[in-house]
């Protein structure tokens, strides 16, 4: 943000303007592509359509031969009772806690990480890095037991601390973040060198602001992925209050094992939020230079 | 000849001031990393060589884990079948996320709507994704075969209750599920092609598919290198997706590696050969990963 | 940057402090005065059995307090192997089936217990299936085992008689495909059958039921005609299509609850369901009953003979770590849950004891349960053996014949190749001979 004031010399800074493509509209082209992408997009969101649509039936009209695809009666009811059958808003907000958490943790560690690898040489960097990315390799299923027992040795089992521990130190925000940071050149970097900016000012002051994009994209990655783990909080949360919206979701399954519409209506409601931050931020992504206010 | 040490020192002086700086970035996340990855995925490169149930103690067994797994043909077909998924997911994404970030990457009416509809598929439950789509591929009562009967095949294809049928099954819905995701990721990616180098194209008076190849293309080259090892290794350890939609069946026909290492490991209680069944896995992983670095560093010199 | 290195500092210093406030209490409390065990249980607000188990023995026992912890339902054994890896397992922990009880035992984790089971009536049924070398290493309190359920509402309409006891497996295929002719006359869309696509549904019978059937034998042959008749209903329309059932998730509790199909066979833990949801309206209200599960061959087969079914007995054992002075405790409530007052407590919610000759009398005077003498003998009287044996091999022939299970019914080969083929890999990794 400060860069405004202060561009360093000779920087081509416009190199790294986004695209913006003026061609003459085609409307023909123009409708094709709207009717292309709504085919598209309407098949994409099928599935989302039978979630709300199931979750506004009653329960034994959800699995039926042959399959109904919108309710005979429009039944409100399911989104009233699950937040008195079930611990919805316990679930949220633990979840919502985690993944904040979880995210600035790894958004932060992962692009601070990633300059190292990216623009620091020093000896051992590429062998660590290629550690680093081998890990992602390796099957979590594999190595959860012997992570369970670390874990419980540190006391870390049956607290957020464990989840937080297992999410916000990923290789892969580390190896997202290097990929974008080799892209913004070196000479940039250089020219900050020599005018006496050290490292971290660098990382602090031109490279995260010229990855918003990137930070975007991983803040919502992260976000979207600690919202919908699993696995993790199934095997290391164990009391009902540290539930998360996943955990509380599949017990709510196990506890109502045939209640497809209520369980239809859980799964609506753990999604809405997630969309919703996508919605806000998806500009983001694609805006982002361009909001930072690089206009060059 | 007399400035040589001078530079020498000099720059040995760098490298470890460099090696300072450089560590003092990794550190934070590494301290997270090391303690809670690399110590359990050194532990697992110990229990491959033991025969360990969990509770008693681990007892080194050497090889027998690794020469059990050559005679054991579930491990074959889980091998053949993770290839098998493999081979068709990673294009079929690549080629759909590309397509879409493309696509979206302008500025249009209900963009917004557009981006979002097609990242929907990755933040549904896993759950609600397997049920919905077993229904659309219900053989006698799903909508996709009432659509090919509609064109006059008598006999459509059985999905995910074939043996023959369920891996394209699981494919297609791997596509779907993954194309918002990556697209995400090639959206990023393209605003860092420089906007100049287009309209000098343009001067230059390049068609659409030649601006493609000479300015989006390489620009894009360090994200698509990103999404494709990230595909790579995702398509090679695709695990929950076939265990909500098929649960490895009919018989054996999606059973696939990661199914294969839960299973011997959780069900069977049989870490010790689960553990030996992952090290396959992660130095396929790792053969491939590495192949695609040495192919990438080619194209940077 | 120093801010973050300091924020991540005091997050691992703060997790530090909170584990060591948070984590479990401890396992050293003092020898006399009241006692706190830990007890796994699942699903708590609509499995009432641990909390009733629990309270029942601490109204006789003031001193000693069962605390019940939550466990997933579906991944109970995942879970319960990582907590006893780690050394964290609760004091009392359920053995949901026979299938893992060998890794238990054969891993230590439970504890001896023929002391308690020396104690108890002949009648507590299961008890041999936990006792391994002359030892008792788990306590059996719930009896499930597999009866048949019919709707006679079905069968009225149909005009077919009710089931009387004296049926084999091909007595069941031929009124299963006559109650489906004669229902679509009657212009009804309910099928005959229904078999859920579980394997033991298939498989539990067989094994059970064939003379001479040992999984460990490596000859699977003994589920040939069980599979030929499955397949048989299936062609004839009598019953859903395998593929039909899986890619729709149907629910066997609506199948047979909203009146799809007008028998099924399941295990009597579905008494209780289908009482609950009649009451509730998510189950159709009609007249039902249950009856004897249809027999290999006559020689079992009606009401003054044995019939055999089959079920894992559902039983309690010992945390052998749980602290010496609470054993004699733990050991008093296991007592407890399988004797006559546990028992009853049990059937007064609808749950099969395992000693439930019993408690048959409290068992039917249930609201909404059937109470015909066909339903009372097939509830009272069976041979129950168990789904599967207790061996090392057992889990991984359980997955094998799971493959099995779906290639069959799916279609995708014939039984007869199947089977060579579950018994070439079985052999090939030396779990049978």
């Amino acid at each position: 943000m400060t860069m405004l004031e202060t561009p360093p010399a000779e920087v081509p800074l416009n190199l790294v303007k986004p695209r913006r493509p003026d061609r003459t509209p085609n409307r023909v082209g123009q409708v094709l592509r709207y009717i292309a992408l709504g085919i598209l997009i309407s098949a994409v969101l099928l599935p989302f359509y039978w979630m709300v649509s199931s979750s506004l039936k009653m329960n034994n009209d959800v699995f039926t031969i042959p399959v109904k695809w919108y309710p005979d009666t429009v039944v409100w009811g399911n989104y009233v009772d699950i937040w008195q059958k079930s611990e919805m808003t316990t679930w949220l907000r633990n979840t919502l806690l985690l993944s904040v958490v979880v995210t600035f943790l790894q958004v932060l560690t992962g692009s601070f990480a990633a300059y190292g690898f990216a623009k620091v040489r020093f000896p051992g960097r590429d062998v660590l890095f290629l550690a680093y990315i081998a890990t992602i390799a390796v099957p979590w299923q594999s190595y959860m037991i012997p992570q369970f027992v670390l874990f419980s040795k540190l006391k870390l089992t049956d607290t957020f601390w464990s989840i937080i521990a297992l999410q916000a130190f990923s290789a892969f925000g580390v190896f997202l973040m290097k990929q974008f940071y080799e892209t913004i050149p070196d000479d940039l970097i250089d020219a900050a060198r020599i005018d006496g900016m050290n490292e971290y000012g660098i990382y602090r002051r031109i490279m995260l602001p010229l990855s918003v994009p990137a930070l975007a994209s991983l803040t919502l990655l992260t976000l979207v992925n600690t919202w919908n783990d699993y696995l993790g909080p199934l095997l290391y949360l164990r009391s009902p209050g540290l539930r998360t919206i996943q955990l509380g979701l599949k017990t709510f399954v196990s506890t109502y094992n045939a209640e497809y519409a209520l369980i239809m209506t859980g799964s609506v409601l753990s999604v809405l939020p997630i969309a919703v931050i996508f919605l806000l931020g998806q500009r983001y992504f694609v805006e982002g230079i361009a909001t930072t206010g690089l206009k060059g | 000849m007399a400035t040589m040490p001078v530079a020498r020192r000099s720059r040995g002086r760098l490298m470890s001031r460099n090696t300072v700086v450089g560590w003092s970035f990794l550190l934070p996340n590494f301290i997270g990393f090391g303690i809670f990855t690399f110590i359990p995925v050194g532990l697992l490169f110990y229990y491959a060589f033991t025969d360990w149930n969990v509770f008693t103690g681990a007892e080194w067994s050497g090889l027998d884990n690794f020469s059990r797994l050559l005679n054991d043909s579930s491990f074959w077909t889980a091998l053949r079948n993770t290839f098998y998924y493999s081979i068709f997911h990673i294009p079929l994404t690549l080629g759909a996320s590309l397509a879409l970030a493309l696509l979206l990457n302008r500025k249009m009416r209900g963009v917004a709507f557009f981006r979002t509809a097609a990242f929907f598929p990755y933040i549904t439950s896993i759950v609600a994704i397997a049920q919905v789509w077993n229904m659309l591929f219900s053989p006698s009562f799903g909508p996709i075969n009432e659509i090919i009967r509609a064109f006059g095949v008598d006999n459509p294809p059985g999905w995910t209750s074939s043996a023959n049928w369920s891996m394209p099954a699981v494919i297609i819905v791997g596509v779907w599920r993954e194309m918002g995701y990556y697209m995400l990721l090639i959206l990023a990616g393209l605003q860092t092609v420089p906007a100049q180098l287009y309209e000098a194209a343009r001067v230059d008076g390049a068609n659409a598919w030649w601006q493609f190849r000479a300015v989006t293309l390489p620009g894009l080259r360090p994200t698509m290198f990103f999404v494709t090892v990230m595909l790579t290794i995702g398509s090679l350890k695709v695990f929950d997706l076939i265990l909500v939609m098929t649960d490895g069946g009919p018989g054996q026909s999606t059973l696939v590696l990661t199914q294969y290492i839960y299973q011997k490991g959780f069900k069977e209680q049989e870490f010790g050969y689960a553990s030996a069944i992952s090290i396959v896995l992660f130095g396929i992983c790792l053969a491939v990963t590495v192949v695609q670095f040495l192919v990438n560093k080619r194209k940077d010199a | 940057m120093k801010r973050s290195i300091a924020v991540l500092g005091a997050a691992a210093a703060i997790s530090l402090v909170l584990a060591g406030c948070g984590g479990s209490s401890g396992s050293s409390e003092a020898a006399s005065g009241p006692i706190t065990l830990t007890l796994a249980g699942w699903s708590l607000s609509t499995t009432p059995e641990f909390k009733t188990l629990a309270d029942g023995f601490h109204a006789t026992n003031p001193d000693v307090t069962i605390q019940v912890k939550e466990y997933d339902a579906t991944n109970y054994d995942t879970q319960m192997i990582a907590d006893l890896a780690a050394g964290k397992g609760p004091d009392l922990y359920v053995q949901k089936n026979l299938k893992n009880f060998f890794t238990y035992q054969d891993g230590k984790q439970l504890l001896d217990v023929s002391d308690v089971a020396k104690g108890l009536p002949d009648t507590v049924k299961g008890l041999s299936n936990y006792q391994i070398d002359g030892k008792t290493y788990a306590i059996p309190y719930r009896g499930d085992s597999w009866v048949m359920y019919y709707n006679q509402a079905l069968f009225d309409k149909a005009g077919v008689d009710y089931p009387d006891g004296s049926w084999t497996w091909d007595d069941y295929v031929s009124t299963s495909k006559e109650l489906t002719t004669k229902l679509k006359a009657a212009k009804s869309k309910a099928l005959g059958d229904y078999q859920h696509n579980w394997q033991s549904t298939t498989q539990g019978f067989a094994l059970a039921q064939t003379p001479g059937a040992d999984m460990q034998s490596g000859n699977f042959s003994y589920l040939k005609p069980y599979y030929e008749r499955s397949l048989a209903l299936q062609k004839a329309g009598a019953q859903v299509k395998i593929g039909d059932v899986t890619t729709n998730s149907l629910t066997y509790q609506a199948q047979f609850g909203k009146q799809q199909a007008a028998m099924m066979p399941m295990g009597t833990w579905y008494i209780a369901t289908l009482l609950a949801q009649q009451t509730s309206g998510e189950a159709d209200q009609f007249k039902w009953g249950i009856a004897p599960a249809p027999q290999f061959d006559a020689t079992t087969a009606g009401t003054s003979k044995t019939p055999v079914t089959f079920g894992d007995p559902t039983a309690l054992g010992i945390n052998p770590k749980l602290d010496k002075s609470k054993v004699t405790a733990a050991k008093a409530f296991l007592g407890y849950i399988a004797g006559k007052q546990g028992a009853e407590s049990l059937a007064k919610i609808g749950i099969t004891p395992a000693d439930s000759e019993a408690v048959a009398d409290t068992f039917f005077e249930l609201k909404g349960i059937p109470t015909d003498d066909l339903s009372k003998f097939a509830f009272a009287t069976h041979d129950t053996k168990p789904e599967n044996p207790v061996a090392k091999s057992t889990p991984a022939l359980q997955n094998l014949l799971n493959e099995l299970h779906t290639s069959v019914l799916s279609g995708s080969v014939t039984v007869d190749a199947a089977i060579t083929k579950a018994q070439d890999q079985a052999k090939s990794q030396g779990l049978t001979k």
